[in-house]
């Protein structure tokens, strides 16, 4: 029998397979290794992101459940709660006990009843609505506060980016 | 690509250099005097030599690793710098006696540290990958026992040796545990628990050699610098899982004592529940314990609260049924008044299906059938819910193996006389079974009857307070005192019936009572086999007959209202 992390990842990847949500495709990036995941997230509607398509990385802990993994944006990104080298900071993430940002409560931290399913739509609600307060990128913060049509005109240009369509 | 070229560059240069010794003194000896007097020369050969060592690790690793995967790549990049760092500090502490000899035992040493690494990740690796090769068995066999040769060789620098020897003996165990949970088809879930002690051990050796070794280097050179960092982390990590053994054994401790396993007709099985009543496996439990005490859904702190298990058992709704349930779903024998008994023990009764028994009463057994198949998932839940009553399970299954063992072969005439007389000793044996048949099912009855009468007791007490029925467990419980014991033998059959079916919580629902008034209250709930004469009616005369307290009176006329719905479906 295989260790619990790993067992744990396969059922998730046969979940994620059986019956993906809307706009979001996860799986491992070989299958030899379970501990490091491709997602793909498609921007949500009705948001400056609408229609891009985001490729992600997720790397898995060895302890997997019981820590969270890291997720990284493999695209430019511009959004206040991604940091500039793609890092995604968002509560669900982080485990109780470290708090990068020092506001989060632990209710919402990482919990080993967490899954992958969740982290990606957490990530999709993240892009539709942007926490200023937490400020992974201070810039893209203040310009989402400050400058909303500026914001979304970058957002645009990842857009088009990511889908190959020149600026 | 560049590896290769540096290392013919330093061929061709070391060539060159001892081409020129040799032309400038064409004998051997000589040669090799000119070539240590000259510092270029030297300078030469140390790249090669350390060139030939680059190279000789590089096979050994492509030997015992095969392809290094990146994340193993990246550790031992980041260790070997530490690690070279740390060997220049040392060189400063032991710059008396700096030669030659030191720098290669040195380079030996990181070399070894180097493969200890690189078998500490591959053995991690095992639990992570779906698919082991045989080869990487038999790489990760084939290096433990050659690093611990090696070590016993180099043991000149002897803490170093033995942390390393630790280190060996950690990855040994390690590797273990991981081929055999491996190995078994079932998740090992104490696996956890070994790994976590062996790393509280191994830490604590380590811990105590760091702290010999600097010890020993103050005495005899001076500080020594570059065992401070190693030590510091050796130290951070015992000290956390010194925390986590402590604290994930407290809430362990809580789980096991303080709060309840879930009930076999909660989950199937193995389950532990959280004062919050979150349900999960004990072993995953215990491998988050060891992180956080927490609950993993609602983040309750389980040290911190004070456990109510006490409370907690009543206090829970829905789904989930009080352990009495296990015993009263048994009892789901067709008709009707026990089923309300039933249905009032499921704990979170409302008053609207408290108060009027009548008009619920057609739904009641559709509503009954997913309570019975999820208390009794075996041959209950299969049986339809028709006619044929359903006896609990004990006693259905002693009767069809009795059935089975005392059948009487169809032709008479065939048997022997010997076979004739062995039957007619079966046959008495026959009688006394059904007897005993007969009695279990008459305490069966009774228990039925008891619940019955707790129901009453239960409405009375409701519609005489409607506070109460928001608390139904409780509720006033009144036991009947046992009134007219027609069959004697009655009492005897409790006994021998009670001990494997009821637990203590139940003993109160099984004490004797009146025979008669069981057989007629789940009249059509036997077979022909066990007919008893027995209406409705009776109970209704037979009630009225035996004197009565105001107690009785009052379950008299909610026995009455019962009846009446009751034959209605007959």
């Amino acid at each position: 029998m295989a260790g619990s992390a790993l067992r744990r990842l396969m059922a998730e990847y046969k979940q994620l397979t059986l019956n993906p949500p809307e706009g979001i495709i996860a799986g491992p990036i070989n299958e030899e290794n379970f501990f490091e995941w491709e997602a793909l997230i498609t921007g949500p509607e009705g948001t400056c992101f609408e229609g891009g398509v985001f490729p992600a990385k997720l790397i898995f802990p060895p302890d997997y459940p019981l820590s969270p993994p890291k997720m990284q944006f493999t695209c430019e990104m511009f959004h206040p709660n991604i940091y500039s080298d793609g890092r995604v900071c968002i509560s669900i993430l982080h485990a109780p006990g470290d708090d990068p940002m020092g506001y989060e409560s632990s209710a919402e931290r990482w919990s080993p009843v967490q899954s992958v399913e969740k982290i990606l739509l957490s990530v999709v609600s993240m892009l539709a609505e942007p926490n200023d307060e937490s400020g992974a990128n201070v810039d893209a913060a203040k310009m989402w506060r400050e400058n909303r049509e500026e914001f979304n005109n970058i957002a645009e240009k990842i857009v088009r980016r990511t889908l190959g369509i020149p600026t | 690509m560049r590896s290769l070229s540096i290392s013919l560059l330093s061929l061709t240069l070391t060539s060159i250099v001892i081409a020129n010794a040799y032309y400038q003194k064409k004998q051997f000896y000589p040669s090799v005097v000119y070539i240590t007097k000259s510092n270029p020369s030297m300078a030469v050969i140390y790249i090669q030599a350390f060139i030939c060592v680059w190279i000789s690790g590089k096979i050994m690793r492509k030997i015992f690793f095969g392809q290094l995967r990146t994340t193993e790549f990246e550790h031992l990049m980041e260790r070997s710098w530490y690690a070279i760092t740390e060997t220049c500090l040392a060189f400063t502490v032991f710059r008396d006696d700096f030669n030659p000899k030191f720098v290669a035992l040195f380079t030996l040493l990181l070399f070894l540290k180097s493969f200890h690494w690189l078998a500490e990740d591959r053995v991690d690796y095992m639990e992570r990958s779906p698919v082991i090769s045989w080869l990487f068995h038999v790489r990760v066999l084939s290096l433990l026992p050659p690093a611990r040769l090696a070590l016993t060789c180099t043991s000149s620098s002897s803490p170093e040796h033995a942390i390393l020897l630790t280190v060996v003996i950690n990855i040994a165990i390690k590797y273990a545990l991981h081929s055999v949970d491996l190995n078994s088809e079932m998740p090992w879930d104490n696996k956890a628990v070994f790994l976590l002690y062996t790393e509280l051990i191994m830490g604590l050796i380590k811990v105590i050699f760091y702290v010999a070794f600097v010890a020993i280097m103050v005495r005899i050179y001076t500080l020594p610098l570059f065992a401070f960092r190693p030590m510091y982390y050796t130290i951070r990590n015992f000290k956390k899982a010194l925390s986590d053994v402590i604290l994930s054994r407290r809430a362990i401790h809580n789980m096991n004592t303080l709060y309840p396993d879930a009930t076999p007709e909660e989950l199937i099985a193995a389950d532990n529940k959280l004062p919050c009543n979150h349900i999960f496996h004990t072993s995953c439990l215990r491998s988050w314990f060891q992180r956080q005490q927490t609950c993993p859904t609602c983040r309750l702190n389980i040290l911190r609260t004070p456990a109510n298990n006490n409370n907690a058992r009543p206090a829970q709704q829905g789904p989930r049924l009080p352990p009495q349930n296990v015993f009263m779903n048994q009892f789901l024998i067709g008709p009707n008044p026990i089923q309300f008994f039933n249905r009032q023990n499921l704990g979170n009764m409302g008053p609207q299906q408290q108060q009027p028994p009548q008009p619920a009463q057609p739904d009641q057994p559709n509503q009954q059938q997913p309570a019975a198949s999820g208390a009794a998932p075996g041959a209950a839940a299969a049986q339809p819910q028709a006619a044929v009553p359903r006896f609990p399970s004990c006693i259905s299954r002693s009767y069809r193996s009795w059935l089975r063992r005392r059948c009487p072969p169809q032709n008479l005439a065939t048997l022997s006389p010997e076979e004739l007389q062995r039957m007619e000793g079966n046959e008495r044996e026959n009688v006394e079974a059904r007897i005993q048949c007969l009695r279990n099912i008459q305490v069966l009855l009774d228990a039925a009857v008891v619940m019955m009468q707790q129901y009453n007791a239960t409405v009375t007490a409701s519609t005489q307070s409607p506070h109460s029925s928001s608390q139904p467990n409780v509720a006033p419980i009144n036991i009947p005192q046992p009134s007219t014991l027609l069959n004697p033998s009655n009492h005897n059959a409790t006994a021998t019936v009670t001990p494997d079916q009821h637990d203590p919580a139940q003993t109160a629902a099984t004490a004797p009572s009146t025979s008669t008034r069981a057989s007629s209250s789940t009249d059509g709930g036997t077979s022909t086999e066990f007919t008893k004469p027995s209406t409705s009616k009776e109970l209704e005369t037979e009630a009225r007959e035996s004197p009565m307290t105001p107690e009785e009176e009052v379950r008299r006329r909610r026995l009455q209202r019962f009846q009446q719905p009751a034959e209605a479906q007959q």
